[in-house]
């Protein structure tokens, strides 16, 4: 008896002071000798600042994207053959209809947790591209796109691209009457190629409008071949981050070669798990209660049927905006004929406009003859060229954000329709002229003028027994800094490379 | 001087939104008042009725007709005296003392001819309201609470259709044997195109505009889908009674009363406002919740 | 709080002691912060329990996004707050390390690539044209089947519709259309007859037909017979984008399109006189036969639809 309790306790003694989690991890060690580098990335810094959450926005709503969607291919039947609805749905009980409706429907109506689980796919695709616009927006203004970080930017660029098209390919699975139209639209836009468009348009969607091929082809696209470039790319995208280690506004402390922040473990874990959660949840609780895409509504896509009052989703309206508004001039002689009024807009604009993102990087290290490696960023009102130029194609892109909307607009602002089609043609060539020379002034007085856009101390106004006003400096809170920092010597028992004091506090960076 | 330029600037701001603003209103609200209404001029209704049974009173004209879908029932021709004192109190200082309108001249346009149009006409303008006209300027009349009662307007169209007895009838539409689904076929095929497949309307070309579908009597529904008022078309003898009543239903049931079994249903708007609900609140709330889990920056 | 400097200085996580100024948690007040914390965790784990529950009843679809969302949210809000007041409020600093490698590393890569490759294929200069001609010819018809087995040719499929003359024009139902059906602002979509239910003959076929007036209506000169009893019938795909022009305005007489408002004159040959679409709508000629159904007197003249290289 008294072995089995020496034993236990021997075993016990035996396992060393980290327990069995600590023998387990060096039984990992003695198979892929991860003790060094995992203690070397549990360390890992993370930058603190806000604005570098909107990244992890769009990774979260891609994880709430690709669990849902999971759930939905398994109901999902992404067939073209012709079936009679019949179901809880009254207004559809005995109408024909695609089986790719027909099991949207059910899905919608007979599954439990298949409405909630459709919506939240739906809502997680438009904060994930909306989360992934804005994210790019915060790397362009602070310039985190410059060397070394070309590459991912590029990947980011291409993710961008990649996430649009899923999500057009993904409304029109169900095969319903407003993103059936959207199909033809896509149809005629390929078709309008010079060349090769009726070939393309062709092969592509296998025949002539509608074809027995392009949900099936869709549903493939949009399950497996895009969304694996997506997970490939993110992959990447997280891969060079954690190799370059994150960007870093300037501050006490903080330098060209070092990160300042909270390390990977515990506190960004918990923090980054935790926005997980809220992502999902804030998805989930739009999923209740904002319906979106009612395909029940609109009825299966029939070619012949049309309903008024319908665009693409929104990261699709810029496309549709350039489509209303552009002029009907088309191109025709010895025999063939080049649709401009189509080409121009949906194909040629929106290869400037991802082909400018993509060129950006090498276009500003041209002009700025900056070829050094950047880990700072720049406040955007620092660089007011790019804060300008980025901000004049983003109001040209809003302006057509909105002209994707006349008729709903000219609707609830009871304007004539023509009108409104007019205003929206001379605000998108405007808006973008004056916000250039706007945000450009605007960048250099706040450089011109000290401390601004930053925070300012506030003044407390107190009144004296006498009713007397008198305004004096808050106390400094816990957070400001003093102007001046002194460096001061690291603690010896913190283990360095030399072994010798480093000095730490601000230094001055060459820019 | 830049420090004064600057605190200057969200006045800027306010005077070029200001500015800005409503020049879509200014330019909207200056056109409708030279805008000529449109005009019609004399046309009846076509079409014989396609009816199980018809009924005609001693002096032959059809008082009634219709089947199992849709009854048409003429105005008791009793109410002609008082519908004749109706109009001339309400409506012939436009249309005239003989209801045969006035036709365009200068800057005005046409007021109809009534004659011949038929009392599910003069039934529809009136209970919707649009009729007596408040703004002869606008360009289509809206609807509006109905200033004369059901049993004046019935009288209205009475008289007017004594002056020549026309189609349509006043249809009361039976939709307890109609087919909601095949209402919705037809709906998407005939209607969603002005009206939007969820009947909210929309705008249409020139100041026009189709009107929202949410609030309109299963009577209004027939009455608008026979006789085809101002822009809309006239859907006569390609629509059969039957198919008409299942319009009514699907409209009166579906339009009107839809089921929004995922939430809040955003308007009938299309992606567009799916689109601002989902930057706003989706992407605005995450990137607020985002501003609180990261830090905010010192001073440099 | 002590010193500020102190605290803002960034240190180096590796190795610190746990009593270290910088492993204190940020909140000033930890134990308040706790309880909240707790709270939310506590109403998050309740609310998931409760969509559990709401998803064993079969409950409405936003009862089980609100337990399951709003559950969610307060374990993500909680678990947040806990990282962010209760855990080690740092700031750490990491050291960033160049990554160019020393010259003489990168001359050592930069030689094994140039001078190995760049030797082997030197001294075996016929292979290495060969291997590289191998891999473009299998570049180019690798393409092949990738894209030419994807569907037919286009061929003349853009250029006709199935409208032939004689044809009878019918609604969605099948019904011949006769000469009384329709009123003087009138529209229906129509099909060639059998066709109706098919996908060629909604997509490509679909027909809307006006009545626009009791007699012959002419659209433009040499379409004198076109238009009988004020019967006319245009394509009712969209000349811009191929959408349906299904929205017909009788006084206006205007065919607007609703995808992207384009508006077509229906008395003049449905020319467009607002918005982008560029060519008018084809006109389909018409007859009516001696029983007055309505039938095509042949195709359309040019091809429907929207614009494509080699569309006449």
């Amino acid at each position: 008896m008294s072995d089995t309790i020496n034993t236990k306790r021997a075993k016990k003694q035996q396992l060393g002071p980290y327990g069995h989690v600590g023998r387990a991890l060096n039984e990992l060690d003695d198979r892929l000798g991860v003790a060094k580098g995992g203690r070397s990335f549990l360390d890992k810094i993370f930058p603190d600042h806000w604005s570098f959450m909107l990244g992890e926005i769009a990774l979260y709503s891609f994880v709430v994207l690709l669990v849902t969607g999971v759930f939905l291919t398994l109901y999902f039947i992404p067939s073209q053959a012709i079936v009679t609805y019949h179901g809880s749905y009254l207004p559809l009980d005995g109408q024909k209809m695609t089986e790719a409706f027909a099991s949207t429907v059910n899905l919608s109506f007979a599954v439990r947790c298949g409405l909630l689980m459709r919506q939240m796919h739906h809502w997680a695709c438009d904060i994930f591209i909306g989360a992934m616009v804005v994210h790019m927006a915060r790397v362009f203004f602070t310039g985190a796109f410059r060397k070394p970080r070309e590459l991912n930017w590029t990947i980011g660029v291409t993710l961008l691209t990649l996430a649009i098209a899923n999500g057009f390919l993904g409304y029109s699975l169900p095969d319903d009457l407003v993103s059936g139209t959207g199909i033809r639209i896509a149809y005629s836009i390929v078709l309008s190629i010079p060349v090769v468009g009726s070939y393309l348009a062709f092969l592509v969607f296998g025949g002539n409008f509608p074809g027995t091929t392009v949900i099936p082809r869709f549903f493939i696209l949009h399950v497996l071949i895009v969304p694996g470039i997506i997970i490939a790319l993110v992959t990447a995208h997280m891969v060079l981050l954690v190799r370059q280690k994150h960007t870093q506004f300037p501050g006490p402390g903080k330098t060209e070669d070092n990160v300042v922040g909270s390390p990977m473990f515990p506190v960004f874990m918990a923090k980054t798990t935790g926005f997980l959660f809220v992502v999902a949840g804030l998805t989930g609780l739009l999923g209740a209660f904002a319906q979106v895409n009612p395909i029940w509504q609109f009825g299966p896509y029939v070619a012949s049927r049309i309903s008024y009052a319908v665009q693409p989703d929104w990261y699709m309206g810029f496309l549709d905006g350039a489509l209303r508004i552009w002029p009907s001039w088309t191109f025709h002689s010895f025999g063939y004929t080049i649709p401009l009024e189509v080409f121009i807009p949906a194909v040629v604009f929106p290869g400037l406009v991802f082909g400018l993102a993509y060129v950006w990087p090498a276009l500003e290290r041209k002009v700025t003859k900056d070829t050094a490696s950047h880990n700072l960023l720049d406040r955007p009102s620092s660089r007011p060229r790019r804060t300008a130029a980025g901000a004049a194609v983003f109001s040209l892109l809003i302006m057509l954000f909105i002209a994707s909307s006349t008729d709903v607009l000219a609707n609830f602002f009871r304007v004539p329709l023509n009108e409104v089609l007019w205003a929206m043609r001379i605000l998108c060539i405007i808006t973008p002229l004056i916000t250039y020379p706007v945000t450009l002034k605007i960048c250099r007085e706040l450089h011109a003028v000290k401390g601004g856009g930053q925070r300012k101390t506030p003044n407390v106004v107190s009144r004296t027994a006498q009713g007397e006003y008198v305004a004096t400096p808050a106390p400094e809170y816990v957070d400001d800094v003093p102007d001046e920092l002194e460096a001061t010597e690291v603690p010896k028992f913190i283990t360095t490379p030399t072994d010798e004091p480093v000095e730490s506090g601000v230094r001055v960076v060459d820019r | 001087m830049s420090t004064a330029l600057l605190k200057r600037l969200p006045v800027y701001a306010v005077i070029a939104t200001i500015a800005f603003g409503p020049v879509l209103l200014f330019t909207g609200a200056a056109h409708a008042g030279t805008k000529t209404p449109p005009f019609q001029t004399t046309r009846k209704n076509s079409g014989t009725p396609n009816s199980n049974f018809s009924k005609t009173n001693s002096d032959g004209v059809v008082i009634a007709y219709g089947n199992n879908a849709i009854t048409y029932v003429a105005p008791p021709s009793s109410l002609s005296t008082l519908g004749e004192q109706l109009f001339l109190q309400n409506c012939a200082s436009c249309h005239g003392t003989e209801a045969n309108g006035v036709p365009a001249h200068g800057t005005s346009g046409a007021y109809p001819n009534l004659v011949g149009l038929g009392p599910a006409t003069i039934d529809f303008w009136i209970e919707s309201g649009r009729m007596p006209a408040t703004d002869t300027r606008a360009v289509e009349a809206p609807r509006r609470p109905a200033r004369l009662t059901r049993h004046q307007a019935l009288a209205i169209a009475a008289w007017i259709n004594s002056l020549s007895p026309s189609y349509p009838l006043i249809p009361h539409t039976n939709t307890r044997d109609a087919n909601v689904s095949n209402g919705a076929a037809l709906f998407a095929l005939n209607c969603a195109a002005c009206h939007t497949i969820e009947g909210d309307g929309d705008a249409l070309a020139n100041g026009t505009y189709a009107p929202s579908l949410r609030h309109i009597p299963a009577t209004q529904v027939a009455e608008a889908i026979r006789t085809g008022p101002g822009n809309m078309p006239r859907f006569t003898g390609n629509l059969s009674d039957y198919q008409v009543a299942d319009i009514v239903k699907y409209v009166t049931m579906d339009i009107q009363h839809p089921q929004n079994p995922g939430g809040f249903g955003l308007g009938g708007l299309g992606p567009v406002a799916e689109g601002f609900v989902g930057l706003a609140l989706g992407v605005g709330i995450l990137a607020l919740i985002g501003f609180w889990v990261g830090e905010r920056s010192e001073r440099q | 709080m002590s010193d500020s400097k102190e605290t803002r200085t960034p240190v180096s996580v590796a190795g610190l002691e746990h009593d270290y100024e910088h492993m204190e948690p940020a909140a000033r007040n930890p134990q308040l912060v706790e309880r909240v914390i707790a709270v939310s965790l506590l109403v998050g784990m309740v609310l998931l329990a409760c969509f559990g529950w709401a998803y064993w009843i079969n409950a409405q679809p936003w009862k089980l996004g609100a337990t399951m969302g709003g559950g969610l949210f307060f374990i993500g809000v909680g678990l947040i707050a806990w990282g962010k007041y209760l855990m080690p409020k740092g700031p750490f600093v990491e050291e960033r390390h160049p990554f160019a490698n020393s010259d003489e590393d990168r001359d050592a890569f930069a030689a094994a690539i140039v001078e190995r490759g760049g030797g082997v294929v030197k001294r075996r200069k016929l292979l290495g044209g060969l291997l590289g001609g191998g891999l473009g010819v299998f570049g180019v018809v690798a393409i092949f089947p990738l894209l030419r087995s994807l569907g037919p040719l286009p061929k003349e499929t853009l250029q006709h519709t199935d409208w032939k003359a004689g044809t009878f024009a019918v609604d969605s139902t099948g019904r011949r259309v006769q000469v009384g059906d329709l009123g003087i602002g009138s529209i229906v979509t129509v099909y060639p007859e059998g066709l109706q239910d098919t996908d060629r003959g909604q997509a490509v076929d679909q027909t809307v037909l006006i009545r626009i007036s009791n007699e012959d209506f002419t659209t433009q000169k040499g379409r004198e017979t076109w238009g009988p009893k004020g019967y006319v019938a245009y394509s009712k795909l969209c000349t811009h984008l191929g959408c349906p022009v299904g929205l017909y305005e009788q006084q206006l007489q205007l065919l607007v399109c609703p995808c992207h408002q384009s508006m077509f004159n229906v008395t003049n040959g449905a020319i467009p006189q607002f918005g982008p679409a560029p060519r008018p709508l084809p006109q389909l000629p018409l007859y009516i036969d001696s029983s007055g159904y309505i039938r095509a007197q042949g195709d359309y003249k040019v091809a429907v639809g929207p614009g494509f290289w080699e569309r006449k």
